[in-house]
């Protein structure tokens, strides 16, 4: 096939982006705790090795997607099915400013003031693959939008790439199909950069213990920190089983830590350690 | 001729006394009219009382007959007016007066026997107060009676019995007074050391039983929301009697109190379907405002099971009593006022499909659903609850290798202590402290203000939420036995808060 024919794009910030590779990354709206870190932390440590971030500004994946190159402060674009003015989900209009004042833009095919339409969408999701040199899918259900971009970016000839999950996870449904169809496994960024044939620049093990996070803590706090881990949640009662403390401790503990920035709190009580690109570059 | 008993009717909880005045003139026109504001049931007395007299062997007057019920611009309801009519009516023929300082109630049967009314012990309470020192009840509601205290209550089994106790001398024996039992007859029904894992659900509960904080719990169908929530009146110290016989009189009122132990000591747990309105939460009626369950559930727990499934309206009407401790309702019959001092304790999943956030099942529902239902849930209901909690699902498989707990009872003997402390230093429990009382009776300490205010500036801490959060620290404290704050103290009491819910 032929170099695609971009539509005209409508743009609010910088246009084009720097110069660089490109890594779309999509996936459910609604991921599991797994699928929201990992896409996070996929972003950021692509962002922090100079890779633009393209992402759609939907809910779950691409939130995180944006997030997480935000915080390497990277610069992101956000591929919408709104018209520019048009921000859908409307709760996503911080996260907007931050993507345009971080040196990103926000693009659309669509006219000024286009409101979200279902049919929209798909064609929104082949403009996403045809900006990005590499299409990586992070967590997408049977017949989920993000199998529509994987597709798109097949057709444009551009490189598939898939996290796996959890083969209890209905979300691991698509992602692991396009796996056996032939989508490089990613694993961490390393493997994304390898496929955009950009040196592997320094990067941790996201599934690592995390040694330090960049930031001070008062000793006696940091006894809680190495039981978590960026991906995996853990909940305050099976934090004070494996420490031998009284809940009530843990959980003021907890809290220190949530003050400090260094532990994120999840729906359904988890906690986990959070990395924060900027502190840690 | 002319005789007068007195009575009362009750307005709510509060007593309204009654005189009953009988009088039968000369004339060959029968008659018997009943006025001063009778409402229905009481104008059907007429044909009970004159069945009762004329069954019990007593002659009923062939002449004309008037029954007045003063004060004649109270409304009067109900049918505990039958046997002091009918006592009037007996004492008029007799010329005698009435025994001096005392009251009858009762419903009479056509055979002339006595039969329960509703509401004798919120009746015996409020005469005893205007002075009284004797009166007539039914049999069946005598030990109810006698619980209001230094009152001659004299147990009527039929209108023969009580006219010869008044004319014959053939006195009824006095109701021996009820011992109550005590509260060491209050057995635990849900004990925490069935409960496996969920320590810090159970922290949250034990926090909320110290200080009388509401409480939020969110978590997956199956997490073991409803067995936490009815383990929170085995941890609160039992009911005092003055709290008992609060607890009684709404029952009392309602009818719902057992005949042979109507002294209950443990703390009322009242769990309305979510389909309840406005007025069964809260109370209400036609004329007069029955009790509602936030009354039931006085000095007990409330508990709302699916919150986001009530109606926005009944939730809201919820305001009010949640934070005073009692509910005036208005109606064509008056306004009344019902005590409402309980613990709420909410449960709710954390989005429609319940499995959001879940380890194993993906939540269904769409973004906009979930959206929808927190905001259903937010605002000035959660607003007021102070701590708020998540409850994990513990797998099948692995709940056996969860740890079990602490008994009830270890619970209860930290809570007991923490409330005395508080009742000690300031009368009242934490939860109820305004913020001014706050500051004075709950100073930070330099290290736990700063923590408390950077959280807030951090997250955007509404006044409330901030009071809110400083109340909770101190029932932490006080559960530490500790007389300061401490910064840990306050850590705790922030992290007892949902993630999605604004602070």
């Amino acid at each position: 096939m032929s170099q695609p024919n971009l539509p005209e794009l409508r743009v609010r910030g910088r246009w084009p982006p720097p110069e660089g590779p490109r890594a779309a990354i999509v996936g459910s709206r609604r991921p599991s705790p797994y699928g929201e870190a990992v896409a996070e932390q996929l972003a950021l440590d692509l962002a922090r090795a100079g890779v633009v971030v393209v992402s759609g500004l939907a809910l779950g994946v691409d939130a995180a997607a944006h997030r997480g190159a935000l915080n390497a402060g990277g610069v992101t674009v956000a591929v919408m099915g709104t018209g520019v003015d048009v921000i859908y989900p409307s709760a996503h209009s911080v996260l907007a400013e931050a993507i345009v004042s971080g040196g990103g833009a926000l693009v659309s095919q669509f006219a000024d003031g286009t409101a979200p339409r279902r049919h929209n969408f798909p064609a929104r999701n082949y403009t996403m693959a045809a900006l990005a040199d590499v299409v990586v899918v992070v967590e997408a259900g049977e017949g989920s939008g993000a199998l529509i971009t994987a597709e798109a970016a097949l057709d444009l000839h551009k490189e598939v790439m898939a996290v796996p999950g959890s083969v209890f996870s209905p979300l691991s449904v698509g992602t692991h199909g396009l796996i056996r169809d032939g989508a490089g496994l990613v694993q961490n960024a390393r493997d994304v950069l390898a496929a955009l044939h950009v040196g592997g620049e320094v990067l941790d093990d996201p599934l690592a213990t995390p040694a330090s996070i960049g930031i001070t803590l008062r000793a006696e706090r940091d006894g809680i920190l190495s039981h978590l881990s960026d991906v995996l949640a853990l909940n305050a009662a099976e934090i004070a089983r494996k420490l031998q403390l009284p809940i009530a401790e843990v959980l003021g503990r907890l809290t220190a830590l949530e003050l400090d920035g260094a532990v994120k709190r999840q729906q359904g009580g988890f906690v986990r350690a959070l990395r924060r690109g900027k502190d840690r570059a | 001729m002319f005789g007068c008993v007195d009575s009362c009717v009750l307005a709510g909880l509060d007593v309204r006394r009654v005189r009953v005045e009988a009088d039968i003139s000369r004339g060959s026109q029968v008659e018997f009219s009943l006025v001063g504001l009778a409402s229905t049931t009481v104008k059907e007395a007429r044909a009970r009382v004159r069945s009762a007299v004329r069954n019990s062997g007593l002659e009923f007057p062939t002449t004309r007959l008037t029954v007045n019920l003063a004060p004649a611009e109270l409304r009067k309801e109900g049918t505990a007016l039958d046997l002091p009519i009918a006592i009037a009516i007996v004492l008029a023929r007799a010329k005698r007066p009435a025994p001096a300082r005392s009251a009858f109630l009762g419903e009479l049967a056509l055979d002339g026997s006595v039969r329960h009314v509703d509401g004798v012990l919120v009746a015996a309470r409020g005469l005893r107060e205007l002075g009284y020192e004797t009166i007539f009840v039914p049999a069946d509601d005598a030990i109810e009676a006698t619980l209001a205290g230094d009152l001659e209550v004299i147990p009527c089994e039929s209108l023969i019995a009580v006219v010869k106790h008044l004319l014959e001398s053939e006195p009824i024996p006095v109701a021996a007074p009820h011992s109550g039992g005590g509260a060491s007859e209050c057995p635990i029904d849900h004990d925490l050391v069935e409960v496996h894992g969920q320590e810090e659900a159970k922290r949250a509960l034990e926090v909320a039983a110290a200080g009388g904080h509401h409480l939020l719990l969110s978590g997956p169908p199956g997490a073991g929301k409803t067995m936490l929530a009815r383990c929170l009146p085995g941890i609160l110290p039992p009911l005092e009697l003055g709290e008992a016989l609060d607890v009684a009189q709404v029952r009392s009122l309602l009818g719902e109190l057992p005949r042979d132990r109507p002294l209950d000591w443990a703390r009322p747990f009242r769990a309305p379907h979510h389909g309840v309105s406005t007025a069964g939460l809260i109370g209400g009626g036609s004329r007069l405002a029955v009790p509602g369950e936030i009354s039931r559930a006085n000095h007990g727990v409330l508990f709302l099971d699916e919150l986001a499934e009530f109606q926005t309206p009944v939730l809201q009407a919820l305001r009010q009593p949640i934070e005073s401790g009692w509910i005036t309702i208005t109606r064509s019959g008056g306004s009344v006022t019902y005590p409402a001092r309980f613990t709420l304790v909410a449960a709710t999943n954390p989005c429609p499909c319940g499995w959001s956030g879940d380890s194993v099942r993906a939540c269904r529902c769409t973004p906009g659903a979930v959206d929808t239902y927190h905001r259903r849930l937010s605002g000035p209901l959660l607003d007021r609850i102070d701590i708020q909690v998540s409850v994990r699902r513990v797998p099948l498989d692995t709940l056996a290798s969860e740890p079990r707990g602490e008994s009830s009872a270890a619970v209860r003997d930290r809570v007991v202590a923490a409330r005395e402390r508080q009742l000690a230093r300031q009368g009242c429990l934490n939860a109820q402290l305004k913020p001014p009382r706050l500051r004075h009776l709950a100073a930070l300490g330099p290290a736990s203000r700063r923590t408390l205010e950077r959280w807030s500036a951090q997250r955007g801490m509404s006044a409330r939420a901030f009071h809110r959060a400083w109340r909770v620290a101190r029932t932490a404290a006080d559960l530490d036995g500790a007389e300061g704050i401490d910064e840990h103290h306050v850590l705790e009491a922030l992290g007892f808060r949902l993630q999605d819910v604004a602070a």
